[in-house]
């Protein structure tokens, strides 16, 4: 029988027990290896949907992981689960890999990679909705990430883009309806 | 197929929760998210090698570290209050323990034209202070620390410095008269007693305001030897309601002066003989004049120096305030050595707490700017942040 007082925990929590003869909250932290084991697809795909690159996503997905068990002792669940944490990780170095990428680019007159003949951003995508998908920004791919494929909730998605929950709910909605467009229109 | 109107925010909420379709536009909206739920990537093997092999498999006690808000802000707010804390304390240890200042209240009743008669009051004023004890600031413990009630308490009261030693003396007496014309009469005694001994009145400020109370506050010098004589004759004015009276040691200020004075005398002597001698170069003649100029300047200052110190251990300086009003300001009890420690401690962290004031005053235009940069700053990033998003 379970006993105890309930907290509140944020939506995006997968696992709360607080029972009397359950293992204290200390006892049943995870570990570091669980929680990466557990988010790397999620955090791989918000990748790449947000830098569009496969392999970009990859060596950014293990810079965050390696970031994150660096700073793995700071994590405070009580402030939102290891999903938005790591999503927060994330796109810190996917920013900055798009700093490095605009400085590239400036750099050089062409750009080398060309999007438009990357492989496909996810599997299972219907080759239109593929298309809308790269067509969109990466503002846009990238709520449309962390709502929809990651399922985070309006505060969390909010929180890893560092926006207001109203703003990240105007920018999904953009988004959705950009992809409608778009796959409206048709390849071009 | 036109793309689908605006969906409200609550009813996008709703389709990404699961929310069945209302509209045939909100059916195709649930049917792009699907779609796009529909989609699956995992990541590569490499990576999750990758990945779990810098993982720990060990679980950890959930123990977070403190934020940095509060290792940045919190954390050093309150090591400073605990240091100025300390620092009153301290304060309080080696300055409260040594106070030298001597109360003592007198419950005496004068009947104007009738011999003082004294009244033995019900806790007898006792001096918190050791008797001789010598004191770290130069100031020197009243000699009489029980009073004798069978003498006149008026000299009781006042302490008396060693004879022989440069002291200064600072006294202030509130006495109580019963009414206006008495208190005219007592400041014009009180300036004659001053005379009479030698001494005189600084400055009165004769105060009758409307209500028939009234108040003269009254600076009086008078010779250091005829101080204890100044305050019996004072007190014997009206009825004596609070004295305090603390001496100072000046013997050591003299001794250290007198030294200076004399080494600058050998000093403007010895470069005098100097200067008197022809052969002297003129380039040192030169130098020895502005050696000597400096030294009659600091000679000069010294001597003067000197003269204020003999003068204020030769003059004693009382300040009497006479009122006619009934509740006259009760003197504070006598402290004792915890009550002083904790006394000086106050003040000092008061003192603490006004600097600590004035230097947030004097820096919070710094850290509005400092504010208003960093806000600047953290917007010029978040705008950067977009603009490498929209692309």
């Amino acid at each position: 029988m379970t006993i105890g007082r309930r907290r509140a925990v944020p939506q995006d929590v997968h696992a709360v027990s607080t029972t009397l003869d359950a293992p204290s909250a200390r006892a049943a932290a995870p570990s570091f290896a669980e929680v990466a084991a557990d988010q790397l697809d999620a955090v791989y795909r918000y990748l790449v949907l947000l830098t569009g690159d496969r392999s970009a996503a990859e060596d950014l997905a293990a810079e965050t992981f390696e970031k994150a068990f660096r700073t793995w002792r700071r994590f405070d669940p009580r402030r939102g689960s290891p999903r938005t944490w790591l999503c927060q990780i994330a796109r810190t170095s996917a920013i900055d890999w798009f700093r490095a990428e605009a400085r590239r680019k400036r750099r050089e007159e062409t750009y080398s990679r060309d999007l438009e003949h990357a492989t496909e951003l996810l599997d299972g995508l219907p080759g239109p909705l593929e298309q809308a998908v790269r067509g969109l920004s990466p503002a846009e791919r990238e709520v449309v990430a962390l709502r929809v494929l990651l399922e985070l909730d309006g505060p969390s998605a909010a929180r890893v883009l560092g926006i207001s929950q109203t703003a990240c709910s105007t920018r999904l909605s953009r988004a959705l309806k950009n992809l409608e467009e778009r796959i409206d229109d048709g390849p071009e | 197929m036109a793309p689908s109107e605006a969906i409200g925010a609550a009813r996008l909420e709703a389709l990404l929760a699961g929310d069945a379709p209302r509209t045939t536009d909100e059916a195709r909206r649930a049917a792009l998210l699907a779609q796009l739920r529909g989609a699956t990537l995992g990541a590569p093997e490499a990576l999750r090698a990758r990945v779990l092999a810098v993982a720990p498999v060990r679980r950890r006690a959930f123990a977070p570290r403190p934020s940095r808000r509060l290792v940045f802000a919190v954390i050093p707010a309150a090591f400073a209050v605990a240091v100025a804390v300390a620092a009153a304390l301290v304060h309080g240890l080696t300055t409260g323990s040594g106070s030298r200042t001597v109360r003592g209240a007198a419950i005496t009743t004068v009947s104007h034209g009738v011999a003082p008669s004294v009244k033995r009051p019900a806790n007898p004023p006792t001096f918190s202070t050791a008797r001789g004890a010598p004191s770290a600031g130069g100031l020197q413990s009243s000699p009489s620390p029980t009073l004798d009630f069978a003498q006149p308490a008026q000299s009781a009261l006042a302490p008396a410095g060693a004879a022989n030693r440069l002291q200064h003396t600072d006294a202030s007496l509130q006495v109580r008269v019963p009414d206006v014309e008495h208190l005219s009469s007592a400041t014009r005694a009180a300036t004659r007693i001053a005379t009479s001994l030698g001494g005189y009145a600084q400055s009165i400020d004769y105060q009758t305001p409307q209500g028939g109370n009234g108040a003269a506050f009254i600076e009086l010098r008078v010779p250091a030897q005829n101080v204890q004589r100044a305050l019996a004759r004072l007190a014997g004015l009206g009825t004596l309601a609070s004295q305090e009276v603390s001496v100072k040691d000046l013997e050591h200020a003299l001794q250290v002066e007198s030294e200076q004075v004399a080494q600058l005398r050998r000093r403007v002597a010895a470069l005098q003989q100097a200067l008197a001698d022809p052969a002297l170069p003129d380039a040192q003649r030169v130098l020895l004049q502005i050696r000597l100029a400096e030294s009659k300047r600091a000679l000069a200052q010294r001597l003067h120096a000197r003269k204020g110190t003999v003068s204020a251990g030769t003059t004693a300086r009382i300040s009497l305030v006479l009122r006619t009003e009934r509740s006259v300001v009760t003197p504070a009890p006598p402290r004792g050595r915890t009550g002083r420690m904790l006394h000086s401690a106050l003040g000092f962290l008061g003192l603490e707490g006004t600097a600590a004031l004035y230097g947030l005053i004097v820096l919070s235009p710094l850290a509005v700017l400092a504010a208003f940069a960093w806000l600047l700053t953290r917007l010029r990033r978040r705008r950067d942040e977009q603009r490498l998003l929209a692309a």
